[in-house]
């Protein structure tokens, strides 16, 4: 049932985020980045993490495109198909990319091949929250500093350079 | 200054010598080591002695040294303070030599020696044949000092000790002695200038007139005849050795003799004359008796005095003249000048050149019929050695006396046929500087320089009647009839206003030139293969790595095209072939 | 269900990432393809936290935090992105080639001295 659910997921993401590096349209690249974030999700789901799959929804379909989407629009992102929004070494990207996965798929074949895996309901907010805040809580912490920071650089970033122009 | 403190220090510490030696005059020998230390079986050490022979030479050397400084005084100007510096540090050295009773500390004394001519030939460093006579006479004598140490090894080794009271040639294997023998002859040829390391002396010329005094009469080059001396047991064992020695003393003596017959300069005769004289004393010492080593050490000391006086004669003509070549000599000559002018240089170097000579009467006529006696003896002893070493000095006191006159006269008379004089020195195109010398300004030397003239003349005389006047009439009149075959020639050569010089002795039999040939230009030119393998091969691969450099940063340079995903897409690409690699060798 | 199966999506994933990463033009594409690698990373942590079930849920946990770190990065490089934009008119990954080298006039003159030395 979970194999099933998964790999109908799993199909999903695959072919939705072909469509995300190959599209002309780039909002509709943006489009299918939700559709394939969504299928894995459900991946998520069909490993029984239940809580980081409602968090991979909530965090990047609501939060990160949005914001991807936002950004697109900010630097007047055509809407209609592009011919040139590949470079001239995507064939040569593209070889290295199926070596890659030959190699990391062979490597995982050779070592994981045979290994069941046997979800349990183990990915429950109580679950991962008691997990988060009795025994990772230290690196949860350090974590909030670095969002912290990160918000800083952003801000830093896209600061308007008024000093320099007085 | 400096330069003061030094003087006195090198007039001092020559009077010091002479001092010792009187003091050290009749007491009974005695000798005392220090400093020892065990190699093995072996003492290494050293240690001095005090006997006769030590006293002789502490005499000589400290006399000449004395004169040679006290005439410094009045000589040399120019870096006096190095210059009296070294002398007295050369003085010293042969002191060392004189009194060592260990070979390792006679090496000592003989090393610095090598290294203070080295300094002292080389003292006028801005003239470029100083420097390579100073370089010259470095390298052959220490070409000798390598046979030298080995022959130190190889007689100490051989007897079991380097103390040289102990060396008993009955307690070294003949091969041994032998072998020890002749290589310690290597290293006194080199030091005495004998054939075939005799060229050094004759180039050494350039060096300060004293300084060849001091050489020539009592140390570097007499170290060599006093070193078979005082081995004189070791060497006169080994026949071979003695032989060599023979041969050598008696070419050295004709081949020196005829080269000074065709010098054209007042010091280079005088060098030529010195290796002839040193070839005598050590023909003397290769007849191997006791009258054979007195006579050698008999003249030696009347050498000491009369080419120590002849030497400074020299340096006189040089400081006040300005040149001891014959050809500027002559045009004061012609004049009549140079005589009148320089009256006691005058006196004196006739003395010199009359002892010298072996004139009846002075004390070289009485060292000389020493030596001809001793090989009379050995030779009538039927010994061929003494016959070779009797008919070589007869010829030698011939040719001295040739050379001796053919100075005299040419240096200091009118040529009765003036008209033939005028080319007999010139080139045969520098007749036209024909310019006649101020001779009105010519003076006698400053009594600072005369005085050791004056002392060393006397001695000259003098030191020929110390040692008992004891005269074969037959030698005698034999030996005074050659003098006078010799005079005779020059005499007439001269008064016909030629000086008929053969290109061969001219040119030192090219002997020089021989050398150069053999040795020079092939080190020289293994000097410039190995300056090009330097500059072209090694250089080339340094530069090469450079320019390789260079190249490949231009190369990789255009590798920088700014655009992040090729040096992404490099990286990734990196990244799968690390990979592949790991896994082909981790299979 | 075999473990092999999410593994292997993972790979294919992180692979088109590397894909578009390597190959897209805009930039924010680019940013989009970084997600789809975050995504896999993702995939392979909870896999092997079902995998290996230990109570601490650790690579759910992880999995969080990567998220948690996506957000920030997202945050940072569209910064980024505008910063480009403002700079030069396009967001063109390609066509942003500021840190080039550039062709200098004193070129050979160093040439000449380091041939000399």
């Amino acid at each position: 049932m979970t194999t099933a659910l998964f790999a109908v997921a799993g199909a999903v993401a695959v072919v939705a985020a072909v469509l995300v590096v190959t599209s002309r349209r780039i909002v509709h690249a943006a489009l299918w980045l939700v559709v394939a974030l969504g299928a894995v999700a459900g991946c998520f789901g069909a490993l029984h993490a239940e809580f980081v799959a409602l968090v991979q929804i909530l965090v990047y379909v609501g939060a990160i495109v949005v914001l991807v989407l936002f950004a697109l629009m900010l630097t007047r992102a055509p809407t209609n198909p592009l011919p040139n929004l590949t470079t001239g070494r995507s064939p040569f990207a593209a070889v290295v990319a199926g070596v890659l996965a030959v190699l990391l798929g062979t490597g995982v074949v050779i070592a994981f091949g045979n290994e069941k895996v046997d979800p349990v309901p183990a990915g429950s907010a109580t679950d991962v929250g008691t997990a988060i805040f009795k025994t990772w809580v230290l690196p949860f912490e350090v974590l909030s500093v670095l969002l912290l920071a990160a918000l800083i650089g952003a801000i830093a970033l896209s600061q308007r350079k008024k000093a320099k122009e007085d | 200054m400096i330069a003061t403190a030094w003087r006195v220090a090198g007039v001092g510490f020559s009077l010091l010598v002479v001092l010792a030696a009187g003091l050290l005059y009749g007491v009974s020998p005695d000798q005392a080591a220090f400093l020892n230390s065990s190699v093995g079986d072996l003492t290494i050490g050293f240690a001095v002695r005090t006997d006769d022979l030590t006293v002789l030479m502490l005499a000589v050397v400290g006399v000449i040294a004395t004169c040679v400084q006290v005439y410094s005084l009045g000589y040399l100007h120019q870096r006096a303070a190095s210059y009296h510096a070294l002398v007295t540090l050369f003085t010293a050295a042969m002191v060392t030599v004189v009194i060592s009773d260990s070979l390792f500390f006679l090496l000592i004394g003989w090393e610095v020696m090598g290294a203070c001519s080295y300094l002292l030939i080389g003292h006028y460093w801005e003239r470029r044949d100083a420097r390579s006579g100073a370089i010259k006479a470095f390298l052959m004598t220490r070409l000798g000092d390598v046979g030298f140490l080995f022959g130190i090894f190889v007689l100490g080794l051989g007897a079991g000790t380097f103390r040289i009271s102990e060396l008993d040639p009955a307690a070294i294997s003949p091969g041994l002695l032998t072998g020890g023998t002749l290589l310690l002859l290597v290293g006194v040829v080199g030091k005495s200038a004998q054939v075939p390391l005799q060229t050094w002396l004759p180039d050494a010329m350039p060096g300060p007139s004293p300084v060849s005094a001091l050489i020539h009469a009592a140390t570097m080059v007499a170290a060599g005849v006093f070193l078979i001396a005082r081995l004189y047991d070791v060497f006169s064992a080994s026949q071979t050795t003695m032989t060599v020695l023979a041969v050598v003393a008696c070419v050295t003596m004709l081949f020196a003799a005829l080269c000074a017959m065709a010098a054209v300069e007042v010091k280079r005769v005088l060098a030529w004359s010195t290796v002839s004289q040193l070839a005598i004393m050590f023909s003397a010492l290769s007849l191997g008796t006791t009258a054979g080593r007195h006579a050698a050490l008999f003249h030696l000391v009347t050498h000491a005095a009369f080419k120590g006086l002849l030497f400074l004669c020299a340096g006189v003509l040089l400081h006040q003249v300005g040149s001891a070549a014959f050809v500027v000599l002559r045009r004061y000559t012609r004049r009549g000048r140079l005589r009148k002018a320089l009256r006691v240089t005058f006196v004196t170097m006739t003395i010199g050149l009359a002892s010298l000579a072996g004139v009846p009467g002075f004390a070289g006529f009485f060292s000389k019929d020493t030596v001809i006696e001793a090989a009379w003896h050995h030779a009538r002893d039927g010994s061929v050695v003494g016959w070779i070493v009797l008919v070589s000095v007869c010829l030698t006191a011939a040719f001295t006396a040739f050379y001796c006159m053919r100075m005299w006269l040419w240096v200091f008379f009118r040529t009765p046929a003036l008209a033939g004089a005028l080319g007999a020195f010139e080139d045969e195109n520098a007749t036209a500087d024909l310019d006649e010398p101020d001779t009105s300004k010519l003076r006698d030397a400053p009594w600072v320089m005369l005085a050791p003239l004056v002392l060393l003349a006397f001695a000259a005389i003098a030191l020929g009647y110390v040692d008992g006047v004891h005269l074969d009439w037959v030698i005698a009149s034999v030996s005074t009839v050659l003098v006078l075959l010799g005079a005779l020639p020059a005499y007439s050569l001269w008064s016909r206003g030629a000086d008929p010089r053969p290109v061969l002795l001219e040119r030192e039999f090219g002997v020089g030139t021989a050398y150069h040939v053999m040795f020079v230009v092939p080190v020289q030119l293994l000097a410039k293969l190995t300056v090009a393998g330097d500059r072209d091969v090694i250089g080339g691969y340094v530069r090469g790595a450079g320019r390789a450099g260079t190249l490949a940063s231009q190369g990789f340079r255009k590798l920088q095209t700014g655009n992040v995903q090729t040096y992404l897409t490099a990286a990734v690409v990196g990244v799968v072939a690390l990979a592949v690699l790991a896994g082909v060798i981790g299979s | 269900m075999p473990l092999i199966l999410p593994l292997l999506l993972a790979v294919v994933l992180f692979c088109i990432g590397v894909y578009g990463v390597l190959a897209r033009r805009n930039a924010i594409t680019l940013l989009m393809s970084f997600e789809l690698m975050l995504n896999a990373v993702n995939l392979n942590l909870i896999a092997f936290d079902a995998w290996r079930v230990d109570g601490l849920a650790t690579g759910q946990t992880l999995a969080v935090f990567v998220i948690t770190l996506a957000a920030a990065e997202i945050g940072l490089g569209l910064a980024i992105v505008l910063l480009l934009f403002r700079g030069h008119g396009h967001v063109d990954a390609d066509a942003a080639r500021d840190l080039a080298e550039q062709e200098r006039q004193e070129t050979p003159e160093l040439q000449e001295k380091g041939a000399a030395t």
